[in-house]
């Protein structure tokens, strides 16, 4: 057989692309659940983390199941609110149907474009609150989940991730625990029009509401200063409003 | 023949190292061998992809159109490479290993080692011949991927495999943890490697 006419060339290409392609779709429909239950479960971890729940090597060390369960446990009530603050849908807590909203991508446009963004809410049976950050670091993507305090403004604490910063320098928001410990018992002013900043000796100015940013990751820090103050703003009216009504 | 399988796989891992001999896969070494732990699933991600696409390959050496021929061995790196990805991402262990390789596993179907092999040797060998040669290429890789790893994490952090070995005053080198630190280990390992192997040696 010719392997080299026209027609040859072109059945055989076509046929190992197909074969391919149909070898690629069955693995990604198999393994879809389980990759999407990890994705889930990292979620869960994060925010737990945040909101205190358990320290972050336990979470870690945990498994997926275990996660749901200590999850569903310890969550009061998970909602979705818009940019006015106020609640849209509820978010399921139990076990077996937990729901999140986790695509920050199209929400973070949204808040930019002063759209309708459906945004999370997550109160633990402690009192804490946990909402999502979301913004641009120096390679790629970095978000994160703030907790805060019943008084709806007192951080209790932060977890961050991110894509792709550098090891060691931008990856710090991640792997460095002390760096998310700055967080607690700092101020989110909401009423403010710089509800909290991260930057250069921002602790010594600002010792309430700032945490200094990080040496050798100035653009890093600079994205999840500015993760930090788009998503706050978002929250601003659920929070403000929150408050108002306690004080009623 | 047995003298020609040994030769098969042990020639990848010195004497002819895909990193520190044929400088291939030189940037993925630089950028996966921050910690120790990152680098070893690298490392057997690359073996595998080189093992099993040499294999396939081989397997259809005879029937693949020269003309298409690069084309065809990029559409089974890429499905080896993708296969890896998924199967990484799905499972509970490595999830967040693969989170923190991000693109670089990816980026193994540029890495110059998979064609290279499939093209100096797979095209030209029955199959399994054409594996071990792949396995052992992967293997090479990896070795260098772990020593560099092992220097930049225990200089970088003081850590190996995420466990502290360097007492907690130890200040950590920045240096260790960029990038050209790895160039500059490479440039040893290679150098060391050379003055050992008279073979190597440039006249």
């Amino acid at each position: 057989m010719n392997t080299n006419s026209n027609l040859y060339t072109v059945v055989y290409t076509t046929l190992i692309v197909v074969v391919v392609a149909a070898i690629l779709s069955f693995v990604a429909m198999k393994l879809g659940p389980s990759q999407q239950a990890n994705a889930k479960a990292e979620t869960l971890r994060q925010m737990m983390t945040a909101a205190g729940v358990d320290s972050a090597e336990n979470l870690y060390a945990a498994k997926n199941d275990a996660i749901l369960g200590t999850y569903s446990e310890t969550i009061d009530k998970a909602f979705a609110i818009n940019l006015a603050g106020e609640k849209v849908k509820d978010l399921g807590t139990e076990k077996s149907k937990i729901e999140l909203i986790d695509n920050f991508k199209p929400q973070d446009k949204a808040i930019k474009s002063n759209s309708d963004a459906t945004l999370p809410v997550y109160v633990f049976k402690s009192g804490k609150t946990v909402i999502p950050i979301y913004g641009a670091g120096l390679w790629g993507p970095i978000w994160g989940y703030i907790a805060f305090e019943a008084d709806g403004q007192t951080i209790a604490g932060a977890y961050f991730d991110h894509a792709s910063e550098t090891p060691g320098l931008g990856a710090k928001i991640k792997d460095e625990p002390w760096f998310r410990e700055k967080f607690v018992g700092k101020k989110a002013l909401f009423s403010e029009d710089v509800i909290f900043l991260i930057g250069k000796n921002v602790e010594a100015a600002r010792p309430e509401n700032g945490v200094d940013a990080i040496t050798g990751a100035t653009m890093t820090s600079k994205g999840l200063s500015e993760a930090l103050s788009v998503w706050f703003k978002a929250y601003k009216n659920y929070f403000l409003n929150n408050s108002k009504t306690e004080e009623e | 023949m047995a003298q020609k399988l040994k030769e098969t796989i042990l020639n990848p891992i010195l004497k002819g190292n895909p990193i520190t001999v044929l400088l291939l896969g030189i940037c993925s070494s630089l950028a996966v061998t921050v910690q120790l732990k990152g680098a070893l699933v690298m490392a057997l991600s690359v073996t595998a992809v080189t093992g099993l696409s040499s294999f396939v390959v081989s397997l259809l050496r005879n029937t693949i159109p020269n003309r298409v021929r690069i084309i065809v061995q990029l559409v089974v790196v890429a499905m080896m490479v993708i296969l890896v990805d998924q199967i990484l991402k799905a499972g509970e262990g490595t999830y967040a290993i693969d989170k923190q390789l991000s693109v670089y596993i990816g980026l193994i179907i540029t890495n110059c080692i998979v064609m290279g092999r499939i093209e100096a040797f797979a095209l030209g060998q029955k199959p399994i011949p054409s594996l071990l040669d792949g396995l052992a290429n992967g293997f090479g890789y990896g070795l260098i991927l772990v020593i560099v790893a092992f220097f930049r994490e225990l200089l970088g952090s003081g850590t190996l495999f995420g466990l502290r070995v360097l007492p907690e005053g130890y200040i950590a080198n920045n240096l260790a943890i960029l990038p050209p630190f790895a160039l500059i280990l490479l440039g040893c390992i290679i150098w060391v490697q050379r003055s050992f192997d008279k073979d190597l040696q440039e006249k």
